[in-house]
């Protein structure tokens, strides 16, 4: 007779389907996985703490080398906050082309996430695919910024460099070529049976448990609960009219197809800030003074956060940083592996949250 | 045999995470409410809770205030849902004969709010064993 065992399975540090090191350590009965817990301690920067006594102009750098996939966020949150703490105003076309960028940025980020996902359940085709397209949107990045990880592109009081007429020209064609490849990614993925085997009704995060996690970003949307996304919040994009997306899946396919509808999204957002686009500077200037504040925005996985204090010069006198990944990750870990029924299924359910280690471990 | 690699002793990268800004807060706050040290209860949460967990005590603390689900006054000022659910400093076996023993000692007219007092006193007395 088969003997079933409860046995502890360390998935980690170094995983072949894990774009950063983490040890997620499974307890399972057979092949049913009761419970996980995550170790961490392989990439810790201490940024924060590198941070502090150093004036905002080095600061405004190493925010966003918080994260190497959602470094814009980083720069967008930490500059709003200072612009909101010395009152700061920002041009209209600036506010815009913040935007414009901070979108690019969240498609990046999400296509990668989802190719992540599509490498981890063997399906190497779309990701590669997905790969590709991504490269298209990092053209975009570095064809208004000048860079592609880290492009320090949202200063004090505007943005760094304007957007010429023919490069917002280029932008369109090429987010209208981008838009036909999402849509055909999308039914690739949402009529792949294999893919519907692998994620559908897996990695279950109910709404109750992600309201319990504060689970944040895709992960809570794809959980049915739309009102968790910091856009609502953001002044340009109310003027956009931006309305969140949501699924009620709670699986692991609707975590995956909610970044397809979010692509889509993006590239609407976009086109209707270009089209609002006016003529005008995009450096207002101004210089950030002492003060203390708690400011939220919308990254790609969600809720990021900085607490931030300064003295008269600007120098950074204490800061904290809640990135999304800390929610997210732990809702995956404490809900959407508990009761799997399958220890095949952790690499890709860990992977659908989208974790990211750079960012849990500042 | 070889020496283990990865199984390491957790504590001291645990209690950094617990004496950053945001954590130290609110361990603080928590560790008052409950009157117990803040090193006591912060050895409770290194030997029960896993990094990710302590990580994202700070929203879950946030998320667990803001929850008023709970109708029942005795239970929600004694932290029935924050200190089960946000928080899981107890189960639910642990926390119901506080709330039992507080709830009674309203019953028998005490005032609430010294009630609730005994009552977090006993809670953080389960801390301490």
């Amino acid at each position: 007779m088969k003997k079933t065992v409860d046995v502890s399975i360390p998935l980690g540090p170094i995983h072949p389907c894990f774009k950063e090191p983490a040890r997620v350590k499974c307890e399972t009965k057979g092949e049913f996985v009761t419970g996980a817990e995550v170790e961490l301690g392989y990439m810790k920067k201490g940024i924060e703490r590198i941070m502090k006594g150093r004036p905002w102009q080095e600061v405004m750098f190493l925010a966003e080398r918080v994260c190497g996939i959602c470094s814009v966020i980083h720069n967008m949150v930490f500059i709003e906050a200072l612009e909101k703490m010395s009152g700061i105003e920002v041009p209209e076309r600036a506010a815009l082309l913040r935007v414009v960028v901070n979108e690019l940025d969240r498609m990046q980020s999400h296509t990668l996430a989802n190719f992540s996902y599509c490498y981890t359940i063997e399906h190497e085709t779309l990701g590669m695919y997905l790969l590709d397209m991504r490269e298209k949107v990092m053209d975009l990045l570095e064809l208004i910024t000048g860079a592609r990880v880290t492009c320090a592109y949202i200063v004090p009081g505007g943005v760094r460099f304007d957007l010429r007429e023919e490069d917002r020209e280029s932008l369109l064609a090429s987010l209208d070529a981008i838009e036909t490849d999402v849509r055909r990614y999308m039914g690739m993925f949402e009529g792949g049976s294999l893919i519907g085997l692998r994620s559908r009704d897996i990695g279950i995060l109910s709404k109750e448990a992600a309201l319990e996690a504060h689970a944040v970003g895709p992960t809570a949307r794809a959980s049915g609960m739309p009102e968790i996304d910091r856009r609502l919040q953001h002044p340009t994009y109310q003027k956009l009219q931006f309305t969140p997306v949501s699924r009620d899946g709670c699986d692991n396919f609707s975590r995956i197809m909610i970044r397809f509808d979010e692509l889509l999204q993006s590239i609407e957002l976009i086109r209707r800030c270009s089209a609002l686009l006016p003529e005008g500077p995009v450096r207002g200037g101004g210089i950030p003074g002492a003060g203390e504040i708690v400011y939220c925005g919308e990254a790609p996985r969600g809720e990021l956060t900085y607490f931030i204090k300064t003295d008269d010069a600007g120098r950074i006198l204490d800061i904290s940083i809640q990135t999304p990944s800390i929610m997210n990750i732990e809702a995956c870990c404490h809900y959407m592996l508990k009761d799997a029924a399958s220890i095949a299924d952790v690499p890709s359910t860990f992977v659908s949250a989208d974790p990211c280690i750079a960012c849990t471990e500042r | 045999m070889s020496a283990v690699i990865y199984e390491k002793d957790l504590t001291a990268m645990k209690y950094a995470i617990l004496v950053s800004g945001r954590h130290d807060r609110v361990v603080r706050e928590i560790a008052a409410d409950l009157q117990v040290g803040v090193q006591q209860l912060r050895r409770y949460i290194i030997r029960h809770f896993d990094m990710m967990l302590m990580e994202n005590i700070p929203a879950r603390y946030e998320a667990g205030k803001k929850d008023d689900s709970l109708m029942e006054p005795v239970a929600r000022e004694l932290g029935m849902e924050l200190y089960t659910r946000y928080i899981p400093l107890f189960g639910k076996k642990q926390i119901e004969p506080v709330i039992d023993e507080v709830e009674m000692l309203v019953a028998e007219g005490k005032p609430e709010e010294e009630a609730i007092r005994i009552g977090k006193a006993m809670l953080g007395e389960v801390l301490s064993r």
